[in-house]
């Protein structure tokens, strides 16, 4: 009630201020340039550096660069390693989108619904996203090892035959790696629908349920259409994650076995690093940013024209 | 939400939420299993007498406090600058920031490390503090905007009114106004910095530098892979976020919602 009427007071007042003649708003240049100077000036100067690297022949760190024009470029799209970095970003998208929001809203709809210990599952399900990778690896790599304990249930409960060294698998492997992302992300995405779900209209939820609508009819016709933005905010916040991967790979499985599991940034940071090919790893991360920049722009297109035809 | 009126159906939808979250909890069951496998609690022991781990919580607090103070400080006034007050093409600075939004941590390895080595930051703690800070700024801008714009300009414009000028303003009227999502990006950063890997692990060679989110691997290295003590300084180094997060949570969930919904 308060909210809404301090709004429309807020909204009132910006198309006075907007008339000639009424108290003008005092310039903000100062009060933003802090913020500008840290993050803008400090990832763009990188930003130009890094276009700067990728035409070299460098290894990051002796004085010795070559120029070699797009030939960074060149190797890159001959790259089989490269594409498949690409594939398994693209696979690990889709994935993680999928069971994250499917979960994401369950859980939501669950938590709003009457039922005991909701603090408590709330804070279970959120603790994974506050650990670090760095402080979960481990657990998951013991999990997983030939004598772990994903491996030690199995002979327990008589399915011994199904065990195996998972890590060594390549599509167990990357199969593990989307499995931690949704483990350590679905806490956000289930507080952002849960916090979505909250606003809708009780009386609208009240109104089919005295119609006879079923759980799962409520879902897809109220909750999953009324919570539209907030999906759409967490697809784009997926996309640009799966091109930003890099701890839980480069943690559990180090990108292997033979490059199943390997992301946009492990490669950069093998190339980069690991073998000191500036030069190399530059270009892909242009490639990189290219990337995250398209897709958060497509997404946010595509998704307002979609609501236009809609009205 | 769902139908809970008969006890068959709350008994179900109650076992249908056990069944979901379990998957959640069982990494961590594993954990701390792990770390009292073998010699129990003097796994424990045996990493709290190390001599090097205060230096790495150190470390981290010092890593995490400067970067929520640098964060909070650009954060407020960027908010407050971009929400209330004049700017001259504005809306072209706000889109710089947002593009910023989305720039992987791992595109500024190579120009980050040649730029810290020339000026003779490698193994200091700035050498990650600065694009820590850097890289959340877009994102914690883009939330305090989002709640700035919810508080009235009639409160702004009272203010100016009586007198105060824009630095009185902000400090008397707008900072009190903005404790929530202050407290929003506050757990939000501390999460963030205290989890930092790859700029920690690239920039921080030495243990006397190092931070905790590099202590498994000091372990790995130290003793020879003994896996239980590692799983033991895990559960060490998670335990303040854990803490942390337990404290703070919902400042952190309803800053999060009033600045991701509006």
């Amino acid at each position: 009630m308060t909210m809404t009427a301090s709004r429309k007071a807020g909204l009132t007042s910006e198309r006075r201020s907007g008339r000639p003649g009424r108290l003008r708003r005092p310039a903000g240049l100062p009060w933003i340039l802090p913020a500008m100077i840290v993050s803008v000036g400090l990832l763009y100067y990188c930003i130009v550096y890094t276009g700067y690297i990728s035409t070299l022949d460098w290894d990051g760190a002796s004085p010795l660069q070559r120029p070699v024009g797009a030939d960074n470029f060149a190797r890159m799209l001959g790259d089989t390693v490269f594409w498949r970095a690409l594939g398994n970003t693209a696979a690990f998208f889709v994935v993680t989108l999928v069971v994250q929001v499917a979960l994401g809203i369950l859980l939501a709809c669950l938590l709003h619904s009457r039922l005991y210990l909701k603090t408590f599952h709330k804070v279970l399900i959120f603790v994974p996203v506050v650990l670090a990778t760095a402080t979960t690896a481990p657990v998951f790599r013991e999990m997983y090892a030939p004598d772990g304990t994903v491996n030690g249930v199995l002979h327990a409960v008589g399915l011994g035959d199904l065990a195996q060294p998972w890590l060594a698998n390549g599509t167990s492997a990357l199969i593990i790696v989307m499995s931690v992302q949704i483990w350590q992300s679905t806490g956000v995405v289930f507080v952002l629908y849960y916090a979505a779900i909250g606003q809708i209209d009780t009386e609208v939820l009240e109104a089919a349920r005295l119609d006879g609508a079923a759980n799962w009819r409520i879902i897809r016709s109220i909750v999953w259409p009324g919570v539209r933005g907030t999906t759409i905010a967490i697809a784009i916040l997926t996309a640009i994650g799966s091109l930003k991967t890099f701890d839980i790979p480069f943690l559990v499985t180090g990108g292997g076995p033979s490059y199943a599991t390997e992301f946009l940034g492990t490669m950069i940071y093998r190339v980069s690093i690991t073998f000191s090919q500036a030069g190399y790893g530059a270009a892909i991360s242009v490639v990189l940013l290219l990337l995250a920049v398209g897709t958060a722009i497509i997404i946010r297109v595509s998704s307002t024209r979609k609501e236009n035809t809609d009205v | 939400m769902f139908e809970t009126r008969t006890i068959r159906s709350r008994v179900l939808l109650q076992i249908l939420l056990a069944v979901i979250v379990l998957p959640f909890v069982f990494p961590l069951i594993a954990m701390v299993q792990g770390s009292l496998a073998g010699r129990g609690w003097a796994n424990y022991q045996t990493v709290l007498s190390l001599p090097l781990l205060p230096g790495f919580f150190l470390n981290s607090a010092l890593l995490s406090a400067a970067v929520i103070l640098i964060v909070l400080a650009c954060t407020t006034m960027a908010a407050f600058g971009f929400s209330k007050l004049h700017i001259w093409a504005k809306e072209v600075y706000f889109w710089m920031l947002m593009v910023a939004l989305t720039l992987p941590g791992v595109v500024l390895l190579s120009p980050l490390f040649a730029t810290v080595t020339q000026i003779g930051a490698f193994n200091t703690l700035w050498a990650v503090i600065l694009p820590v800070a850097a890289l959340q700024i877009p994102f914690t801008v883009l939330l305090a905007r989002n709640f700035v714009d919810g508080i009235p300009s009639e409160l702004i414009e009272a203010a100016r009114v009586d007198g105060a000028d824009t630095i009185r303003t902000f400090w008397h009227v707008m900072l009190p106004l903005m404790k929530p999502i202050m407290a929003a990006v506050l757990v939000l950063v501390f999460i963030n910095s205290w989890n930092e890997y790859l700029l920690a692990l690239l920039f921080l060679q030495t243990p006397e530098q190092q931070t905790i989110t590099l202590v498994p691997q000091f372990f790995v290295g130290q003793y020879n892979n003994d896996q239980t003590k590692v799983l033991a300084a895990a559960v060490l180094t998670g335990l303040p976020v854990v803490i942390a997060y337990i404290f703070l949570q919902r400042f952190f969930e309803r800053g999060l919602a009033a600045g991701a919904l509006k």
